[in-house]
């Protein structure tokens, strides 16, 4: 359906841009959580956002899951939304590492609160890079952990043409969760993205 | 244009709540939306810290928000929906809604002095999402009934047989997975057409108004009574061999032979048959049990009405 | 003379990222390796005066170099370049003999420093 495929150099560019962006995030992480941050380097992949829902289907298979979305966009055409994806019996215990009481907040809340810190701390350390700002609307949960993921993703995909895959896994002391973070990317706004690493690409 | 003259004035009047604070939460702005929904003065509020003016905001976690704002110089959110409200204000819709306080949208966007690329500010911009509380308050109701409505039977209000047929179907998969016990009891009006012939329609109606009654009264919780179709209906018993499904029935059965019914001055009296099934193992299907359940209940009709009968294999 | 530099690192883009924030007045010859395996051939092969070290390749990635080079004293200078900047990090390359440690994406004005910092320019 769709003809977009990014050339080496510009799978390698962005694979860079994302590794720095993790760095800086964990590094802030680390500050405000006051807390050691085990960042893995990520792995990127960019897919045709059809096939997402059976990619996901065998990592969470049999397991509930928690779905959180946040949309962002920037200059020069840049947009799309950020899915963070937990399984379950790693959403508990999130109000610790968030330094609040667990009657502060209330489970669902737990998710956006460290959803949005995550998305927007690493797309801000992203965007800075290729000299972009970014906004973004406030995340949503959008499954509660009885309804199956695949259907979900199913969905999303309908409007979405390229899903940038990033794996995060985040360890912190006496503590660890790891969720997935998923950039659902429409083919206009790659076609932006592509621009902007050919120039960064030009520059070097 | 005078661009910061245009922009001052427009936050001022805004349809949405503006504040900004420092980093030990002192109030440094607050606009005319905030002043006339917390009924407080910007000139009594500026340089106050935020918790002695809202002493009700939840403030460990606020405090701990407006932190990850300025360290991460990143924006966060609160939504009504998880936390309808951080400032309790009035809201503007007090004659057409039922909740007291402004349900909010919040955003917090840290704010940078001229050449610093640290935030040294945060701004709160505080949306009024009463309407969108309310009518989703209204349509989560509306759903309700529409649920309601459509797994129920219109004329004697028990389940109808779409929705009894659902239910039925998972209680004989519970059954099945773990072996427990579950009864169905079919049964029907006798003579029924004749009712509906010599008292008219509308008796007949009565007469399966007061019928399905009586067997909810006597019902446990748990049973499930559903309308078959015409003057026929099933009871669904979970947890029950087929000598406690056989108690009970014969208790409606009896109660309802009894029960005198009116109607246009006329008094009518009716009384029913029934047939039960037990579950067994043996069964695939839920319908295996109603086949069943249907034939001793002709066997109830054969032998004269007014009578229980337990399948026999 | 020229100071021989290599550069390594697994991305293309970080690489051309290093080197172009290598002062202009730093007389160098730059070389380049994609991974702690290659960044090693080169090392034994022939004298480098400083390596820009990347921690996270394939096959050997940063810290292996830095063993290696440990045991065999390979180069002196060597500048770690990482995306990862957390203290323990830190302090585990510095304990390899690393002599300083610059975030991702490298400022050229830091670079300045350190090299001026250690005498090397």
């Amino acid at each position: 359906m769709n003809d977009i495929t990014l050339t080496e150099d510009q799978r390698d560019c962005l694979q860079e841009l994302i590794n720095v962006a993790m760095g800086q995030a964990s590094d802030k992480l680390a500050r405000y959580l006051q807390t050691f941050v085990h960042l893995q380097v990520p792995y990127i992949e960019l897919i045709d956002s059809t096939v997402l829902p059976e990619r996901f289907a065998e990592t969470y298979a049999e397991e509930g899951v928690s779905l959180v979305s946040q949309g962002f966009y920037g200059e020069k055409g840049i947009l799309g939304e950020s899915l963070l994806i937990y399984k379950s019996h790693d959403a508990h215990g999130i109000a610790e590492i968030l330094g609040y009481e667990p009657d502060d907040v209330s489970e669902v809340e737990q998710l956006t609160d460290i959803s949005s810190i995550l998305t927007t701390t690493f797309l801000n350390g992203l965007a800075e890079q290729i000299d972009n700002q970014l906004a973004y609307s406030a995340p949503r949960v959008v499954s509660s952990m009885e309804t199956p993921l695949e259907q979900h993703l199913q969905q999303l995909s309908f409007n979405w043409d390229l899903a940038l895959k990033v794996d995060i896994s985040y360890q912190v002391v006496d503590f660890s969760f790891n969720c997935d973070m998923v950039l659902l990317i429409p083919g206009e706004a790659i076609k932006n993205i592509q621009k902007v690493l050919d120039q960064i690409l030009d520059e070097f | 244009m005078d661009v910061a003259a245009v922009q001052s004035q427009l936050i001022e009047r805004i349809n949405s709540g503006v504040l900004v604070v420092d980093q030990n939460c002192c109030l440094l702005y607050f606009n005319r939306f905030m002043e006339s929904h917390s009924l407080l003065q910007a000139s009594e509020v500026i340089g106050k810290n935020l918790f002695d003016i809202f002493p009700d905001a939840p403030q460990r976690w606020l405090q701990r928000k407006i932190q990850s704002v300025f360290m991460l110089n990143t924006p966060a959110f609160s939504s009504w929906e998880q936390r309808q409200f951080v400032f309790k204000m009035r809201h503007a819709r007090p004659v057409t809604t039922s909740s007291e306080y402004m349900a909010q949208n919040i955003t917090f966007i840290p704010i940078c002095s001229d050449g610093q690329s640290e935030p040294d500010k945060v701004g709160i911009i505080v949306e009024d999402m009463t309407d969108v509380f309310f009518y989703q308050q209204k349509l989560k109701d509306t759903l309700k009934e529409l649920e309601e409505v459509s797994r129920t039977d219109g004329l004697t209000k028990v389940s109808n047989r779409r929705y009894w047929e659902e239910r039925f179907r998972i209680e004989f998969e519970t059954a099945q997975r773990h072996e427990h016990d579950l009864s169905l009891i079919m049964f029907d009006l006798d003579k029924f057409k004749r009712i509906n012939d010599e008292y008219g329609h509308q008796a007949g109606d009565l007469v399966l108004v007061k019928a399905t009654e009586l067997v909810q009264q006597i019902l446990r919780k748990g049973d499930l009574l559903g309308r078959y179709g015409g003057e026929e209906f099933g009871i669904i018993l979970p947890n029950t061999a087929d000598k406690g499904a056989y108690e009970l029935a014969e208790r409606i059965r009896s109660q309802f032979s009894l029960l005198t019914m009116q109607h246009d001055n006329r008094s009518i009296n009716a009384t029913m048959s029934m047939g039960i099934c037990q579950f067994d193992s043996r069964f695939t299907r839920f319908e295996d049990m109603v086949t069943r359940a249907d034939l001793a209940l002709y066997q109830s009709k054969r032998e004269g009405r007014n009578q229980v009968t337990i399948y026999q294999a | 003379m020229s100071i021989p530099v290599l550069i390594c690192d697994d991305s293309a883009l970080a690489r051309k990222q290093v080197k172009k924030s290598l002062p202009s007045e730093w007389d160098v010859e730059v070389q380049f390796a994609t991974n702690g395996r290659e960044a090693l051939e080169v090392l034994r092969e022939k004298q480098i005066g400083v390596l820009f070290l990347d921690l996270t390749m394939p096959e050997i990635d940063g810290v292996g170099v830095l063993e290696a080079n440990h045991a065999e004293k390979l180069v002196d200078f060597i500048i770690v370049v990482s995306a990862d900047i957390q203290p323990e990090m830190q302090s585990r390359v510095s304990e390899l003999g690393a002599l300083a440690f610059i975030q991702k994406p490298v400022n050229t004005t830091k670079l300045t420093e350190i090299l001026q910092q250690y005498g090397l320019l």
